[in-house]
C-alpha cells in the first residue's frame, strides 16, 4: 500500500528522493511517511529547515514528503495538506501561514486518524498534539540583551530598532529585554525604541540619528531582522565601529559582512537545521506512540533531551552567530 | 497669507522654526557627519519627489513609484552582481525606470484610464513580482560599489552633488524650455493646450517616462549608500514624496507647482523625525506630525480655491 502511495506521491510531489531510497530500505508496512510542510519552499530559511528535516529522516528510515506553496499562500498550504489527507500519510509537521485557516484543514486531518505536529509557527492548540517551539519570546529577549550587556560591560545606555510599534511578536521581545535589564542589569538603560518599518534603509536613519542624540549610547539592539544591517550600516558611517555595539535578530547570510568587519558583534537566531531535524524527530515518536501528551522531555537523535513545556517542544536558548562562526552558516 | 509665493514661504517658515529649535535644544543635530549621513539618505527622496512633481502638474498621479523604485533597486543589483561595472548598472536601473514609466504612460495617455487606477495596478503587480522573483532575500553587492568606490565623505558629495544638480536643471527646464511648459500647460486645461498646438498624450507619456527613469536614478543613490539591497527598498516611497509635492504647494489637481516649494516640503517632513529623537519624544508623534502638516497644507489649498472661487 505504501509503495502504491508512494508513487502516488510522486505524480504530485516534487521533492521525493528520500521516498524511494527509505522505501526500498525499511520495507514493508510499518514504515512511517512524515509529511513536512513550510510556509514557503523556496524561502532560504525553510530550504535550511528541510536540510534538517532530511538528516532526521534518514536516520529513522522514515519517508519524508516535502511540500510547501512556492510563496506565502495559505489557500495552497491547505490544498497540499487535502492531498495528504488523501495519501494517508502517518503525520503531518506543519508550519502555519495562516493560524486559523491551516488549523481547520489539520483538524481534519487529526479525525482521519493522521498524528498532527506544528513548527516554527503554531496552528490553533486544538488543531495539533505539539508545537516545536524554536525559541520561546523570553529565550530571545534574554538572549539578545545577555549578548548586549556582555558586550558592553554591563553598563550604559542601549536603543532598540524594532519593526513597528503595533508588531507583537517584537513588542512581546521588546518586554522580555525591559524585564531582563530591570532584573539583572541595574546599571543599563534603554533611552529610546525606534520603528523602521522592516526597513533597512529606515533602520538607518533611526540610527543615525538615534546616535547623535544620545552621545554615550553603547549599544544598539534590533528586534527585527532589516534591523541589524541597516543600525550596522549607520554605526559604520559614524565612524564608531566597536564604539557603539550592535546585536540583532536576524539572519548569518544578510549581516556576514558586518559581523566580519565588527561592526556587528552578535546576530542571534535559532539553529534552523535544528528545527528541522527536531520536528521530524518529535513528529516520528509522536506517530509510533513513543511521545504522548504530558510528557515534559523528549529524546531527539543527536540533539539529545530536550525539554517540553505544555504542550510546546523547546529547541532550546538561541544561538548568537559571531564573528568566530558566521562562516560555517549559508542562510 | 497671500502673493505668489506665499506657500514656499510658510512651510521654509515652518522648516526655519524647526532648525532654530534643534539649534537651541538639541545642537547635536548639527554635527557634520550624522547630518552627511542624513541628508545624503534623503537624496533618492528628492529625485523621485522631481519626477512626481511633473506628474501632479499634468494632473496625474503615479503610486507605482515606490514599486519602481524597488524593481530598479534590483536590476541595478543583479547587473552590479554580475560584474557589470558601475556605469552599466545605472543605465540598466534608468532602462528599467523608463520602461515601467512607460508602461503607466501608455495605458493612461493613450487608452485614458484614469491614473491612480493603472498605478495602484502596476504597484501591486511589480511588488508581488518581486517577491515571487526575490523572495524577499537581499542581494549583496560587490565590493566598492558602495559610495562609488570612492570614500565614504566623497561618494556623499557625490549622491548629494548629482541630486542637487537634477533638482536644478529640472527646475530650469520647467521654467525656461518648451517641454517644461507644456507640462504645466496640460495639467491646466488639457482641451486648451490642444487647441494652442500643445499634444497632451504625448506630454503625459512623457512625463510618466521621465517619472520612470528618475525613480531609476533614485534607487541607483540609494544602492550605493550600502553594501546590500532589501528588494522592497521603495515601500512607502510613494507616499513620503507625494506629502512632500502636496505640502511645498503642488496643485493635486494640476498645473500648479514648483520644485522649491516641493524640496521645502520634503526637507520639512524628513525632518520631524530626526528632530523628535533629538528633543527624546516618542516615536509615536512622528506620523502624527506628518499628517497634521499635510492636512494643514491640503486646508491652504483649499482655502485658496474657494477665496478664487468667491
Amino acid at each position: 500500500m505504501k509503495r502504491i502511495l508512494c508513487t502516488l506521491a510522486l505524480c504530485t510531489v516534487p521533492f521525493l528522493s528520500a521516498c524511494k531510497k527509505s522505501g526500498e530500505a525499511a520495507g514493508g508496512d510499518d514504515q512511517l511517511t512524515i509529511a513536512f510542510l513550510p510556509k514557503s519552499k523556496g524561502n532560504q530559511y525553510f530550504v535550511t529547515c528541510e536540510k534538517g528535516a532530511r538528516a532526521a529522516a534518514t536516520e529513522l528510515g522514515a519517508e519524508l514528503l516535502f511540500d510547501g506553496p512556492t510563496t506565502s499562500d495559505p489557500a495552497k498550504q491547505n490544498e497540499i495538506v487535502e492531498n495528504w489527507i488523501s495519501l494517508g500519510v502517518d503525520v503531518i509537521a506543519a508550519a502555519a501561514e495562516n493560524k486559523d485557516g491551516l488549523s481547520t484543514a489539520l483538524r481534519k486531518a487529526q479525525a482521519e486518524g493522521i498524528k498532527v505536529i506544528t513548527y516554527d509557527a503554531d496552528a490553533q492548540p486544538d488543531a495539533r498534539t505539539f508545537f516545536v517551539n524554536q525559541a520561546t519570546e523570553k529565550g530571545i529577549g534574554d538572549a539578545l540583551l545577555d549578548n548586549a550587556a556582555a558586550l558592553v560591560g554591563k553598563e550604559g545606555e542601549f536603543a532598540i530598532i524594532t519593526a513597528n510599534l503595533t508588531a507583537s511578536n517584537q513588542n512581546a521581545w521588546i518586554a522580555a529585554i525591559k524585564a531582563r535589564q530591570a532584573e539583572l542589569y541595574p546599571n543599563m538603560k534603554l533611552v529610546d525604541i525606534k520603528p523602521c518599518d522592516d526597513l533597512k534603509d529606515k533602520a538607518q536613519q533611526e540610527t543615525t540619528n538615534l546616535l547623535s542624540a544620545h552621545p554615550n549610547l553603547k549599544a544598539v539592539i534590533s528586534v527585527c531582522s532589516p534591523g541589524v544591517p541597516g543600525a550596522a550600516e549607520a554605526v559604520k558611517q559614524a565612524g564608531k565601529t566597536g564604539v557603539v555595539k550592535v546585536v540583532g535578530l536576524g539572519l548569518p547570510s544578510e549581516n556576514k559582512a558586518y559581523v566580519k568587519e565588527g561592526v556587528t558583534q552578535a546576530v542571534i537566531l535559532w539553529k534552523v537545521e535544528d528545527l528541522g531535524y527536531l520536528t521530524i524527530q518529535a513528529a516520528a515518536a509522536l506517530a509510533k506512540g513513543e511521545l504522548k501528551p504530558g510528557a515534559t522531555e523528549f529524546k531527539a537523535g543527536k540533539l539529545g533531551t530536550m525539554k517540553i513545556e505544555g504542550d510546546n517542544i523547546l529547541l532550546g536558548t538561541p544561538f548568537a552567530f559571531t564573528k568566530e562562526n558566521i562562516d560555517q552558516f549559508d542562510f | 497669507m497671500n502673493g505668489k509665493y506665499s506657500r514656499e514661504i510658510s512651510v521654509a517658515a515652518a522648516l526655519g522654526l524647526l532648525l532654530v529649535a534643534l539649534a537651541l535644544f538639541a545642537p547635536n543635530f548639527y554635527e557634520l557627519q550624522p547630518l552627511l549621513s542624513r541628508t545624503t539618505s534623503q537624496m533618492p527622496a528628492l529625485v523621485a519627489a522631481i519626477g512626481i512633481t511633473l506628474v501632479i502638474i499634468t494632473r496625474q498621479i503615479d503610486i507605482s513609484i515606490g514599486a519602481q523604485f524597488s524593481l530598479c533597486g534590483v536590476v541595478a543589483g543583479l547587473v552590479a552582481a554580475a560584474g557589470m561595472p558601475l556605469g552599466v548598472a545605472v543605465l540598466a536601473a534608468v532602462g528599467a525606470g523608463a520602461f515601467l514609466g512607460a508602461f503607466n504612460g501608455l495605458l493612461v495617455a493613450w487608452l485614458g484610464l484614469p491614473s491612480i487606477v493603472v498605478t495602484l495596478a502596476t504597484m501591486v503587480t511589480w511588488n508581488e513580482l518581486l517577491r515571487l522573483w526575490q523572495q524577499g532575500r537581499f542581494m549583496n553587492l560587490p565590493a566598492g560599489f558602495q559610495w562609488f568606490g570612492l570614500s565614504q565623505a566623497a561618494g556623499q558629495g557625490v549622491v548629494i552633488g548629482v541630486a542637487v544638480a537634477l533638482l536644478l536643471a529640472a527646475a530650469w527646464s520647467m521654467k525656461n524650455l518648451a517641454a517644461g511648459r507644456r507640462v504645466y500647460a496640460t495639467g491646466t486645461d488639457a482641451e486648451a493646450a490642444r487647441l494652442a498646438g500643445i499634444d497632451p498624450k504625448w506630454t503625459t507619456f512623457g512625463v510618466f517616462v521621465l517619472m520612470g527613469a528618475l525613480a531609476g536614478i533614485a534607487a541607483t543613490l540609494n544602492l550605493v549608500q550600502s553594501p546590500q539591497v532589501q528588494p522592497n527598498a521603495g515601500d512607502g516611497l510613494e507616499l513620503k514624496v507625494i506629502a512632500a509635492a502636496v505640502v511645498g504647494g503642488v496643485a493635486i489637481n494640476g498645473g500648479r507647482g514648483n520644485l522649491w516649494g516641493v524640496l521645502l516640503g520634503l526637507l520639512l517632513l524628513a525632518n520631524v523625525n530626526p528632530a523628535l529623537t533629538h528633543f527624546k519624544m516618542e516615536p509615536y508623534w512622528e506620523r502624527a506630525i506628518q499628517g497634521l502638516v499635510i492636512l494643514l497644507a491640503v486646508i491652504a489649498d483649499g482655502m485658496k480655491r474657494t477665496k478664487k472661487a468667491a
